[in-house]
Formats: C-alpha cells, sequence, structure tokens
C-alpha cells in the first residue's frame, strides 16, 4: 500500500517536473522499442534473403536489355524531333514502404523532369508509393497507374501486361522516357532516365540502312512493342534489387539505432528503479524512527 | 513457301560468299553471340560457328560477316554450333535476332528450353485443347488460341 503510494507521488511530481519519466513509464517505454527492434531486424533478415535473388535477376535482366538495346546503338536511334512533342514519362517503382529514400528521390527525379518539359507530360505510375507521391503534386499529369508490383521478384509477364496497357495510349507520345532507380552497389542507388523509341523514330534511324529488314512484316512497330517490354522488365528488376538493398540498409540502420535506445534506457531504468528504492528506504527509515 | 526458304537461303549465301571477299581475315572472322532470355543469360558474347535460327520469313543460318539484319523469330529451333563442334539446341516461342555491325549477334527470346525438355504427350493434348478454341466466338480467346496452335505445331515437330 505504502509503495504504491509511493510511486503514485513519484508519478504526480514528475507530471508537474516533466523531466523525471516514472518507472512503469519507461518500462513500457522500453519494450516497444524491443518489439519495433524485433520487427526490423526480421525485415532486414527477409530482405537480405530476398536480396541475391533480387542481384540475379536483375544481372540477368541487363545483359537482356543490353542485347536488345545494340541494334539502337548501332541504328544511332534518336526521339524524334515533332513541333508539338508529346512526351510520356513512365516511373517505376513499388507498392512497399520502409526502405529508404528510394521512392521519394524517384517521385524528386521525376518531378524535376517533369518542369524541364514544361509540365507537357502525361506520366504513368508503376507502383503505390510512386503514385501517392506525384499525385499530391502532380496530379493533372498522371494518365495511367498500376499496383501490386515489387511483391516479389518481377517476372516478364508483369511487364508484358503493363506494357500492353501503356501501349494502347503511346502511339501518340513523340518521346517516351522510363524512370527507375538504378542499382549501383549494395549501399548506393540513382535514378535513371532511359529513352524508348517508337516506330516512327526507328524507320528514321540514320545508320538503320545499313541493317536489312523485311519491309512488309512491320518490323519497326513490332521491335519498339517488344523492346517497350523488355525495358519495362528491366527497369522493374534493377528496382526492385535496389528498393531491396535500399530496405535492407534502411532496416539495418533502424535495428542499430533500436539497439542505441535500448541501451540507453535500460541505464535509465535501473537508475531510476534505484532511486524508487532509496526514495521508499528514506520514508520507511524516517517513518521508523519518528515513531521512536 | 519451303521452295521461297531454300531460295532466301541461298541467296543470303551468296551474299554471304560475296562478302566475305571483303572481309578481313583475321579478327573479324569469328562470330559472338549473346542469347539472352529475360529470366537467363544462356550465351553471353561467346564465340560459335553458326546460328541457324527460325526467322518470320523462313529458317536462316548466320556465319561470322553475315549482312547486320533485323528479324523477328518465329517459334522454333535455333540450333548453334559451337566452335568445338559441339551443337546445342534451343527452342523459342518468338523474339528477335539481330545481326550488328561487326559479327554480333543478339537474340532476345522471351522463353527458350532445349528440346529433350518437352513431353510430347503435354504438347499432343495442349494443341487439342487449343485447336478445339480457335473457333471460338469470342476473339480474344480466338486469338490466344491461334498463337497457342502456332507455337504447339512447331513444339511438336520438336519434342520426343
Amino acid at each position: 500500500m505504502f509503495t504504491r503510494l509511493g510511486t503514485n507521488a513519484v508519478r504526480t511530481a514528475s507530471r508537474q517536473t516533466r523531466n523525471y519519466a516514472t518507472l512503469r513509464d519507461i518500462e513500457t517505454r522500453l519494450k516497444s522499442i524491443k518489439n519495433i527492434e524485433k520487427i526490423t531486424n526480421t525485415m532486414k533478415i527477409v530482405a537480405s534473403t530476398r536480396l541475391s535473388k533480387a542481384e540475379r535477376a536483375k544481372n540477368t535482366a541487363r545483359v537482356y536489355d543490353a542485347a536488345d538495346r545494340e541494334v539502337y546503338k548501332h541504328a544511332e536511334t534518336a526521339a524524334v524531333e515533332s513541333e508539338q512533342p508529346k512526351n510520356l514519362l513512365i516511373v517505376v517503382s513499388s507498392d512497399k514502404g520502409l526502405c529508404g529514400s528510394i521512392h521519394s528521390s524517384i517521385a524528386k527525379a521525376t518531378r524535376k523532369r517533369i518542369a524541364e518539359l514544361n509540365n507537357n507530360v502525361d506520366v504513368v505510375a508503376i507502383g503505390d508509393k510512386v503514385r501517392t507521391q506525384l499525385n499530391r503534386t502532380n496530379a493533372d499529369n498522371l494518365v495511367l497507374a498500376f499496383n501490386g508490383v515489387g511483391k516479389e521478384t518481377p517476372t516478364f509477364t508483369d511487364a508484358a501486361l503493363i506494357s500492353d496497357e501503356i501501349y494502347q495510349l503511346s502511339d501518340k507520345y513523340s518521346n517516351v522516357e522510363i524512370f527507375y532507380n538504378k542499382f549501383v552497389s549494395g549501399v548506393s542507388f540513382e535514378p535513371t532516365i532511359k529513352p524508348l523509341f517508337d516506330a516512327e523514330a526507328i524507320e528514321q534511324s540514320p545508320a538503320l540502312s545499313q541493317y536489312e529488314t523485311d519491309q512488309d512484316a512491320k518490323v519497326p512497330e513490332t521491335l519498339s512493342e517488344f523492346s517497350l517490354a523488355n525495358a519495362i522488365y528491366t527497369s522493374l528488376a534493377d528496382g526492385y534489387a535496389s528498393e531491396v538493398s535500399a530496405r535492407r540498409n534502411a532496416m539495418d540502420n533502424a535495428s542499430k539505432n533500436a539497439g542505441d535506445m535500448i541501451t540507453r534506457y535500460s541505464i535509465l531504468y535501473n537508475r531510476t528503479r534505484q532511486a524508487v528504492i532509496t526514495n521508499e528506504l528514506v520514508d520507511i527509515i524516517t517513518g521508523a524512527s519518528s515513531l521512536d | 513457301m519451303f521452295r521461297s526458304t531454300a531460295f532466301k537461303s541461298l541467296a543470303r549465301q551468296s551474299q554471304f560468299i560475296s562478302r566475305r571477299t571483303y572481309a578481313d581475315a583475321a579478327s573479324a572472322d569469328v562470330l559472338k553471340l549473346s542469347l539472352a532470355l529475360p529470366h537467363a543469360t544462356l550465351f553471353s558474347s561467346e564465340q560459335v560457328t553458326q546460328v541457324n535460327v527460325p526467322g518470320a520469313n523462313g529458317d536462316f543460318g548466320i556465319l561470322a560477316n553475315h549482312v547486320p539484319i533485323i528479324e523477328q523469330l518465329r517459334p522454333g529451333l535455333i540450333s548453334i554450333t559451337e566452335t568445338s563442334g559441339q551443337t546445342k539446341e534451343f527452342f523459342v516461342s518468338g523474339g528477335f535476332a539481330t545481326v550488328q555491325p561487326g559479327s554480333t549477334l543478339s537474340i532476345t527470346a522471351i522463353e527458350a528450353f532445349e528440346p529433350s525438355a518437352f513431353s510430347a504427350e503435354a504438347v499432343k493434348t495442349q494443341l487439342a485443347e487449343a485447336q478445339k478454341n480457335v473457333n471460338n466466338s469470342d476473339e480474344a480467346i480466338a486469338a490466344t488460341a491461334a498463337i497457342q496452335v502456332e507455337v504447339l505445331e512447331a513444339l511438336q515437330s520438336v519434342a520426343k
């Protein structure tokens, strides 16, 4: 009974001064930090197990992309300059957060590019996170959004479905660019722009004449459609690898910070406990001596 | 069809011979092949002797110093003769083959498997299934079935 009253007295005192937390407060705080640490630590482990698979997918996707782009390099393909350019930006990100600045940096890069193109841009957002971010500032530019990406390592089927939807609207765009987070190393990524070419641009490539193509088979058109799907696939794979590694780092930092907080709060908890015990002893002793 | 294919490959060959006389003999005489899939890399700039690909306009063989070409692939067998003389075969469902100036061949396909990976029975049942849907009143289903039939018929001659 007495002890109860004692702590209550301490608590009321702390409410007034605001710098002396009670034992119970510290205990709940400590417990919640410990739980958070457990969660972040698990997320870190999950991310690091996924990382190797994601990196492998990214590497093969890059080889695929290089094989796909070789022809544009040799044909010196460039976007067609038109009097009334219509731009389309495809922004590749994902649905899930808790991975550092990965979504905001790509949204920032997109906004910058939109400003550069005098706002004469349509945007396709792949992934919920980037859609909400762009919806805040550039809602008028957003024409199409996809979600449900980034849960697992991307497959070509995902990319084909997305590109099919985009292709339904992309025939009127003179300039198409893909934004994605390029995986640089385990600790860094870089928002990158990849240009895409439509059939017209491929036909007008300066060095295309050195290639033998079948005129009747609509090769440029099929090639541009195929490349759109390929580019989306490789961007998804690269973006996914950067996201997973960013998440691992973010969760690693969070766990470390939680560890620091746990040590600080444990010390504070023990100190406060001792102080409370001392106070109670003082109370008891003074009470006992007054009876003498 | 067969005649035109044969003719085409003959024509290609004569072109190849005429080009060969102009080529510098030493370094350019090898063909570098990149055969890449979205989820796997089968060949990455590896030297090979000859590659036969199923083009949309008929099968054709590619040797070193082939003229640059962009060709869409139809479902069929790619056969690769390696420098050691061994032949590797892959069935592809479609994609693109591009020969770059400088004897580099890049093939991008969505799927590629060795013929031994297919079961002839499964092909047969799926083909029967697809053929049923070819004349479906729903255009989307009919188009999907037509593509399935195209792939499976090509596969039927390959699967053992």
